[in-house]
């Protein structure tokens, strides 16, 4: 499957697990944090996410020692996190060329 | 509200449920709590928002069951490189003319021919008949929704999405168990 690019929702969901590993309602939190707002997870949403992301080995589950109340912590693995960066790397180039593009000309 | 939460669950795929089931309603009963400290309407729409990608999301584990093949597995990435195919925009307008044509040719014979017909009666004003047509299509659309969901919900009772599932080069499980 060719990794990039990727949904913003998936796109964040890595980018919330990239510092920490986090739990269901914590990467919900980061990511409308991240986003300003402007993006807003469903519970639906969030682990149809997990699920593909787990199935193809972009996270992997994180065992705490305090796992109360069925919460389930998740972590970047090694493959996700350079997906991550290579989507990184692109948005960083199309950025770049934006800027250049649009930025108003000096006469 | 967190009862409701609880039977959209019950339209994931058992597997689905049995794994991430008990996440999910903590992370819900969380959003729930949050939600409570909101105005009337903020909450109407993060109940509403959190209900329908409950729905989606079982729906769309539903068709994975089914169809693991299909592609499903991979909204995960977009696509931004899809395009309208053109030779269907040549068919759409040959249709479109098609019926054009269809009706010229209906309005000239009706013309040509007398009206002798006595039983046909007056014909009603269209907002007589506007609201009893949208009843009608709208139970028609419920009751094809609820059979394809019966069709979708029967496929997934009787394993069919499995057989995908099966490595045909892997040993039968069964011929130790009846040796042995």
């Amino acid at each position: 499957m060719p990794p990039l690019p990727m949904t913003e929702p998936v796109f964040l969901i890595l980018l919330s697990l990239a510092g920490q590993p986090r739990h269901g309602y914590a990467i919900l939190r980061d990511t409308e944090k991240m986003s300003a707002g402007r993006v807003r997870l469903s519970t639906g949403t969030l682990y149809g996410a997990l699920r593909r992301l787990l199935q193809d080995r972009w996270i992997e589950r994180f065992h705490e020692e305090d796992n109360s109340r069925g919460r389930q912590a998740y972590r970047l693995s090694a493959l996700g996190r350079r997906n991550l960066q290579q989507e990184v790397s692109r948005l960083k180039h199309l950025t770049r060329v934006a800027n250049l593009r649009v930025a108003p000309k000096e006469t | 509200m967190l009862v409701l939460f609880r039977s959209l669950l019950y339209l994931y795929p058992v597997a689905f449920r049995i794994e991430y089931g008990e996440e999910m309603l903590a992370v819900l009963s969380d959003v729930h709590a949050e939600v409570q400290r909101k105005r009337l309407v903020t909450r109407v729409i993060l109940y509403a928002r959190e209900a329908s990608g409950l729905f989606l999301g079982a729906l769309q584990e539903q068709m994975r069951m089914i169809f693991p093949s299909q592609g499903f597995q991979r909204r995960l990435t977009m696509r931004s490189e899809f395009r309208f195919p053109k030779a269907t925009v040549a068919l759409m307008t040959i249709i479109l003319l098609a019926v054009i044509m269809t009706i010229e040719k209906a309005k000239a014979i009706s013309e040509s021919v007398p009206h002798a017909n006595p039983s046909v009666g007056p014909i009603q004003p269209a907002y007589i008949t506007i609201v009893p047509t949208f009843l009608i299509v709208f139970a028609g659309v419920c009751v094809c929704g609820a059979l394809l969901w019966a069709v979708l919900f029967a496929f997934h009772r009787s394993g069919v999405q499995r057989l995908s599932d099966l490595d045909p080069s892997a040993a039968p499980r069964s011929r130790t168990g009846l040796l042995g």
